[in-house]
């Protein structure tokens, strides 16, 4: 193990920082493993030298190639499923009720890293709505490098194995050398913008759909409610707020009710939730 | 006429990576340290050979000792139980896989032979007119293993796809 | 609940029968589409699952699908092929011939076992 602690601590703080993404304990052989190649071809003679430069200088362009070879395989296509079920039993036939005259819907994918769950959601739509409807899906991230990994669409044979069906593989990806690639007319409804969840939000128009999954976890619950409550100024009236799995409104910001959607639930602000739809959870 | 190779070095290089990532060492805390080091040892290895729109193998050679791994993480087995059968089969199907991987960035109308394993050096095997033009070197639990791929030099006819 | 595990590696199907093993199916084997269809005519009860190599002597894995959606007796059974081959015509040929899902080699558990979970195939909270 050529790696020491010290240059450990300082690649996955790195990592963190610009990613948000931490690196499990135990993977110090894989990640040496992986910096090796990106020493090499930034003509480095060894890992340690490469970290020691970077330790003396910052280099946006290593500290990005680091990242990328670090931080594969971090979420997957319709990750968890129900959320994305949910959409098509139960939150898709009201929209398309309710926005029969606009035909348009907005979704916003929070914390999109890289992508796939925008992605995820591009599909469902593409899939669920009536022909002469059209989306935009936003997918914002703190980390730059996610937002352009999101934005260039491609995923390994690994990562395209997990989560899709065969017949969303063949249809909606076409292959790029050893990868796969979202195929441009779907891309062309999806688009990923550098944002901090923490700061004042940049002006925004309102989302039919919110997807803030498994982001909330890191926050306190000072920040947390600030973030809901945020949210919920860009969210339509009669809009839904997907949260990950073992996340919650409840406790940290009134305004929101969670309500049964298909398998899981989903929460819609409170005053605006017209009485007998999304029965109360 | 040889034809242009569109599988570079760090595509074989990920190919490897996701055959260790779904057999070899799914926990990731095992994976192959690169060395580039082409003139690693070698006692054991397996070959898959491509044909048609591309005339080439691929190549796994490693010690034994990373075959008799190899296998025992194939087959979630202990390294003691490991048998020849096993070591063989799973050199086999390595080669396979990623030979399967490279096939599918040829130009269409390749083909994969069945793979071929031979317990001996990797030396030892005649790849007669074949040029080695990529390769993965490395140290698997500071074992060696090499994944490599050769292209035929013969200006025969392509075989028709 | 049975599955077959079809490939003409004996260590691919060792794989295969220790994932589907873990999910409760009874596995049985073959090494090439042919002797798949020969243990199949045997088998009193038809295996709801098949995992299926393309590459084999004898019969390969898209033969073998073709053959099985033709055949009323065998028509029930969920086909997924699970293959080196990824080019995205193989992909769309096989699922054009009756396959109803596809796996492309490496996989990792987790992925094989959530295209199970796809098909209805793995029963709640048997997921890794």
């Amino acid at each position: 193990m050529t790696l020491s602690q010290g240059e450990f601590t300082f690649i996955a703080n790195m990592v963190r920082r610009e990613a948000s993404i931490v690196l499990a304990p135990g993977k110090e052989y894989l990640v040496e493993a992986r910096l090796i190649p990106v020493a090499r071809a930034v003509g480095s003679p060894n890992v340690n030298e490469f970290i020691a430069e970077l330790q003396k200088r910052p280099n946006p362009q290593h500290q990005r190639k680091i990242i990328d070879a670090l931080t594969t395989n971090e979420t997957s296509f319709f990750r968890d499923r129900e959320p994305f079920s949910a959409l098509t039993d139960v939150v898709l036939p009201e929209l398309i009720k309710s926005r029969a005259s606009q035909r348009k819907l907005r979704f916003w994918s929070a914390a999109s890293s890289s992508g796939q769950e925008a992605y995820s959601l591009a599909i469902t739509l593409q899939e669920a709505l009536p022909a002469g409807w059209t989306f935009e899906i936003n997918g914002t991230d703190i980390s730059t490098a996610m937002v352009e990994r999101a934005q260039k669409a491609e995923y390994s044979q690994v990562e395209v194995n997990r989560g899709l069906a065969a017949t969303q593989l063949v249809q909606y990806f076409e292959r790029a050398g050893a990868h796969w690639r979202i195929i441009p007319t779907l891309r062309r409804n999806v688009t990923f913008k550098h944002m901090s969840l923490t700061a004042p939000f940049p002006p925004m128009q309102p989302y039919d759909v919110i997807f803030l999954r498994n982001v909330l976890i890191y926050f306190d619950v000072a920040t947390k409610r600030q973030v809901l409550q945020n949210a919920a100024k860009i969210l339509r009236p009669d809009g839904w707020l997907f949260l990950g799995a073992a996340e919650t409104t409840i406790g940290i910001d009134d305004n929101y009710e969670r309500v049964a959607a298909g398998r899981t639930s989903a929460y819609r602000t409170r005053n605006a939730v017209p009485a007998g739809t999304g029965r109360r959870g | 006429m040889s034809v242009e190779v569109e599988v570079n070095e760090s595509d074989l290089a990920e190919m490897v990576e996701q055959v260790w990532e779904s057999y070899l060492d799914p926990e990731g805390i095992s994976p192959l340290i690169p060395t580039y080091d082409e003139n690693q040892p070698s006692e054991v290895h397996s070959s898959v050979s491509i044909t048609g729109s591309w005339s080439g193998h691929i190549v796994y050679s490693s010690s034994r000792a990373a075959a008799q791994r190899a296998a025992a993480a194939f087959l979630a087995m202990e390294m003691e139980e490991v048998s020849e059968e096993d070591i063989s089969d799973t050199l086999g199907e390595l080669a396979n896989i990623v030979g399967g991987n490279v096939k599918a960035m040829l130009p269409p109308g390749a083909q994969l032979s069945l793979p071929q394993v031979v317990l001996a050096p990797e030396a030892s095997a005649r790849y007669p007119n074949t040029e080695r033009i990529s390769g993965v070197y490395g140290l698997w639990e500071g074992e060696p293993v090499s994944i490599s791929m050769w292209q035929s030099n013969t200006e025969t006819k392509e075989e028709g796809a | 609940m049975r599955a077959m595990v079809i490939d003409d590696s004996r260590a691919m199907r060792m794989i295969l029968k220790r994932i589907v093993t873990k999910l409760n199916f009874e596995a049985v084997e073959a090494g090439d589409g042919k002797e798949a269809l020969d243990r199949l005519a045997e088998l009193t009860e038809v295996p709801e699952l098949a995992l299926i190599d393309w590459n084999m002597p004898n019969m390969n894995g898209l033969e073998f699908v073709m053959k099985v959606r033709a055949d009323p007796r065998l028509r029930e059974m969920t086909l997924v092929m699970v293959t080196t081959e990824s080019e995205q015509s193989q992909i769309v040929r096989a699922l054009a011939a009756g396959a109803h899902e596809y796996v492309i080699k490496p996989f990792t558990e987790g992925a094989m076992i959530e295209k199970l979970a796809l098909l209805g195939l793995v029963p709640t909270g048997a997921n890794s």
